[in-house]
């Protein structure tokens, strides 16, 4: 009995207009962002190996270790999931002159936002009526009259409806991953294909969600009418003001200071204010290392000084201490100011993660940001892939660091007075930054909450569409 | 009679759930979005009080505008603070650079309450004007008594509007005043003027989207249709057609990553520092990494304006792109605002550069450079420079789908 039930919901949509709209509009939106989003990605794949070409030939003739830091950077290369998830990717550059307004002011358009917008719309849209217009078309009467559990209608109603909303989708990506393979120049490899089928199966539960809505909200409204208002605000709220709303709300729980100025306040306290610690410690230190060594009181001029190091051991002696306690001085005072600007730093990096924290929290009641963290997640365009693309920075760094030592090693070996800092050296043999992306494992690892939320919200909502039809009046 | 019946329009509108639903949207949203944004601003305003340049430094930073509670746009971008130096500007940015949650998300202004969740409302508004009225066998009854079709629409378009946009005034303007007892919040009279013309745009682009609702509603025999495609032109006109349109422009003109602009800002004054370190003149440095930045800059400027304009005609296909570029361009936070501004911050620089220049000698700690102002174009500018055509675009979009709406309407079967 089941399968009829089943089988008749996916009949009845199939011919409904409202399947055929949802699927014209889908295949299409799906196939121009694929489309667009593809050139987009070897756009910026020729622009990123024409970036790396003028740093390899900076690097030939300026490259000095003194800046080298300002060149050689780890920089992310466009991957091939850019096709289809952009993520965190969007050139929008703050931290520097040169920033782009244009995705600030238009947020780009890809998968993420095809799902959350256009599919969740299309779940409520053929679910509004799931049960309230069966009511109205007097064809519910009609079912529960032949002895069919309730049980049995909601769950064959979710079924079918979960399956015809999957088809269209299925095909319409499917569709979309062709027009990117056609691009024989997109290199789509087996872990991209394994994140793109469990991204798949996470937009799968958040049709389901957004299908259970629109039940549960049928089962609890008598008219269609009023069940597509209820639905259509539900949505509003859920998609369109939880998760713009959350890092605002989240700054005002968990505020942090303005980065601007803790980074005046550090350049202060290790600029400023060091010179005056550390001429106050010299002053104290000289004076200890004075009282010692009477012979130091003598004023000399400098030419004097060389001479009585040179010819006197005491003196030289004296000489020496006073030379360490400068040395000490400023090193006492490098090291507290630098604790104290550690101290502020530490701070701020701890307020601004707990607010971010805060901020994803307060997000994730919208089963839209889950989708979202959990694709851009699995698609290494997230978070998690700062995080990973931080790590891999590190070590290139230290690796870089090992390369810059002994090649200043090398060229102290052979000139031994040359300026180390400031000599333009050809550095076309430094150790580059490789990006990879992380393996699949760390990154179904950070989606799993994500997909945890959505899948406990699709069986709390089950149960709530559940009990809301058993008490639902026939009549 | 056209009265009446936009009585009668209003009446049963305060009587439905619909209503209800909708007056909840406003409410809630207007507020919150004004409330929150109202704290938002509050908070980099205050950031903007601790790190203001002390006179005589050579920083350019504005402070937030407060039109930017109801249109943020890119006030963030404009308000970093940008600190010139021998090597160039390098750029700080407040608040938002720890909290990578906000790149998920479009800020919840009001302009974004208003272009996204306001417009859903205006077609619910219309969808089922014709449909459910012949589905209940009122529409016969209406035409029944000699009433002329037009006269039935205008009256259904004047009474839903009133229902709208009463609602929607009274608590827009509520939260207005609600922000004006707070002292810290000052709008200038001119600032006044552009928020009554950026509630006026709104307005017009509410009534675009009744008068389409009306449209569908007129073109299919069932309400329920009419919402299904409503929406849909719904998600096209507001998410699909912008968003999209940016990226297509993209593949038409070349214009190149700003990673890429900053990479070679680097190489530019790291190589002109070696240079002057081998023996070189550092001010000739100075005068080369100023010169090769600008005209990298101008460079862009160029495509990147053109990319803009061409954006912005694909967009145009979507009145909600229109509305957003002409409200935030009043507002002081469109991306021709935004340009311009880059382009006097580099004046700046370039005066600065030629201030240092100058007095070569002087040490660094000494100098004093003039204090960085920038006026925002006046209203006049701003319509020249194509909000004018974005509101006659949203004028032209009201008449057509006003009017296609009584073509649809008069031949409409009423049986």
């Amino acid at each position: 009995m089941m399968k009829t039930l089943i089988i008749k919901e996916i009949r009845a949509n199939f011919l409904s207009f409202r399947f055929l709209a949802s699927f014209v509009i889908l295949f299409v939106v799906v196939a121009v962002t694929a489309l667009v989003l593809a050139g987009d990605y070897l756009r910026k794949l020729d622009e990123y190996s024409q970036r790396q070409a003028e740093i390899e030939s900076y690097l030939r003739s300026y490259a000095h270790f003194n800046r080298i830091g300002n060149i050689l950077q780890a920089t992310q290369p466009p991957i091939p999931f850019q096709a289809l998830v952009r993520g965190l990717t969007a050139d929008v550059n703050m931290g520097e002159f040169d920033d782009d307004p244009l995705p600030v002011m238009f947020p780009l358009i890809d998968l993420t936002f095809i799902v959350t917008i256009l599919v969740s719309l299309i779940a409520l849209i053929l679910s509004y009526d799931a049960v309230c217009g069966e009511k109205e078309e007097g064809t519910l009467k009609l079912m529960l009259s032949n002895g069919l559990p309730r049980s049995k209608i909601i769950l064959a109603k979710f079924a079918g409806g979960v399956v015809t909303l999957l088809g269209p989708f299925l095909f319409s990506v499917a569709a979309g991953m062709l027009i990117i393979l056609l691009h024989p120049r997109v290199s789509w490899t087996g872990a991209d294909w394994a994140a793109l089928g469990l991204t798949v199966v996470g937009a799968a539960f958040y049709i389901s969600v957004f299908y259970l809505i629109g039940m549960l909200i049928s089962a609890a409204h008598r008219t269609s009418a009023s069940s597509i208002m209820t639905s259509l605000f539900v949505w509003v709220l859920l998609v369109l003001v939880v998760p713009n709303l959350s890092p605002y709300v989240s700054s005002f729980l968990a505020p942090a200071p303005s980065q601007i100025k803790i980074a005046r306040e550090i350049s202060r306290l290790t600029d400023v204010d060091r010179d005056n610690l550390g001429r106050k410690l010299m002053a104290e230190y000289r004076g200890e290392v004075r009282k010692q060594y009477l012979v130091l009181a003598e004023r000399l001029s400098e030419a004097e000084v060389k001479r009585r190091v040179a010819e006197d051991p005491d003196y030289r002696k004296a000489y020496e201490a006073d030379r360490a306690a400068v040395k000490r001085a400023w090193e006492e005072a490098n090291r507290i100011q630098n604790a104290k600007a550690d101290v502020l730093r530490n701070d701020l990096r701890k307020k601004e993660k707990a607010q971010t924290g805060l901020a994803r929290s307060i997000s994730m009641a919208s089963p839209l940001a889950d989708f979202s963290y959990l694709a851009t997640d699995m698609s290494s365009t997230g978070i998690r892939n700062m995080l990973h693309f931080g790590d891999l920075s590190e070590l290139w760094g230290r690796a870089f660091g090992d390369y810059a030592a002994k090649k200043m090693a090398d060229m102290k070996a052979k000139v031994p007075t040359a300026d180390l800092w400031n000599t333009a050296v050809d550095m076309t043999d430094a150790p580059r930054f490789r990006y990879t992306e992380e393996g699949l494992g760390g990154r179904v690892k950070a989606a799993l909450p994500p997909f945890a939320v959505l899948l406990g919200t699709c069986v709390m909502l089950f149960a709530a569409a559940y009990v809301a039809f058993i008490r639902y009046d026939a009549r | 009679m056209t009265w009446t019946i936009a009585r009668k329009e209003i009446l049963s509108n305060l009587l439905s759930y619909k209503f209800f639903i909708v007056l909840l949207l406003i409410v809630l949203l207007v507020a919150t979005s004004l409330f929150i944004m109202h704290r938002d601003y509050k908070q980099r305003m205050a950031d903007y009080q601790v790190i203001r340049p002390k006179p005589g430094d050579p920083v350019a930073l504005l402070a937030p505008n407060p039109l930017s509670i109801f249109a943020k746009g890119l006030d963030d971008a404009m308000t970093r603070s940008f600190e010139i130096s021998t090597i160039g500007i390098e750029v700080r940015v407040g608040q938002r650079g720890g909290n990578i949650i906000y790149s998920f998300f479009t800020a919840p202004d009001f302009l974004y309450i208003v272009r996204v969740v306001l417009s859903l409302v205006a077609l619910l508004f219309g969808f089922d004007q014709v449909s459910r009225e012949r589905e209940q066998g009122t529409l016969k009854l209406l035409l029944g008594s000699s009433v002329s079709r037009a006269k039935v629409l205008l009256g259904k378009w004047i009474g839903n509007y009133l229902s709208l946009a009463v609602p929607f005034l009274l608590v827009t303007l509520l939260g207005v005043s609600f922000l004006f007892l707070d002292r810290e919040v000052h709008f200038s009279s001119g600032q006044l003027g552009r928020l009554a013309i950026i509630l006026t745009l709104s307005l017009l682009y509410l009534g675009f989207f009744l008068s389409l609702g009306m449209l569908v509603s007129a073109l299919t025999r069932r309400a329920a249709t009419s919402v299904i495609v409503l929406l849909f032109i719904w998600a096209l006109f507001v998410f699909v057609i912008p968003n999209l349109g940016t990226l297509a422009a993209r593949q038409f003109v070349s214009v190149p990553s700003v990673r890429a602009l900053s990479e070679k800002r680097q190489q530019t004054w790291t190589r002109e520092v070696l240079q002057s370190e081998r023996g070189g003149n550092w001010a000739e440095g100075v005068k080369t990494i100023s010169r090769e930045n600008d005209q990298m800059e101008q460079d862009y400027r160029l495509k990147f304006e053109r990319l803009v304009r061409l954006s912005r005609d694909i967009n145009r296909i979507s009145p909600a792109a229109s509305f957003l570029d002409a409200a935030s361009e009043i507002a002081g936070t469109g991306i021709g605002e935004e340009s311009r501004l880059k382009g006097e911050i580099t004046r700046y620089k370039d005066s600065v550069i030629a201030q240092i220049l100058a007095n070569w000698n002087i040490e660094n700690k000494n100098r004093q450079y003039p204090v960085f102002t920038y006026g925002p174009r006046s209203v006049a500018e701003i319509f020249a420079g194509g909000a004018l055509f974005d509101t006659l675009w949203l004028i032209f979009f009201n008449i057509l789908a006003f009017a296609a709406a009584y073509v649809a309407f008069v031949r409409y079967d009423v049986r």
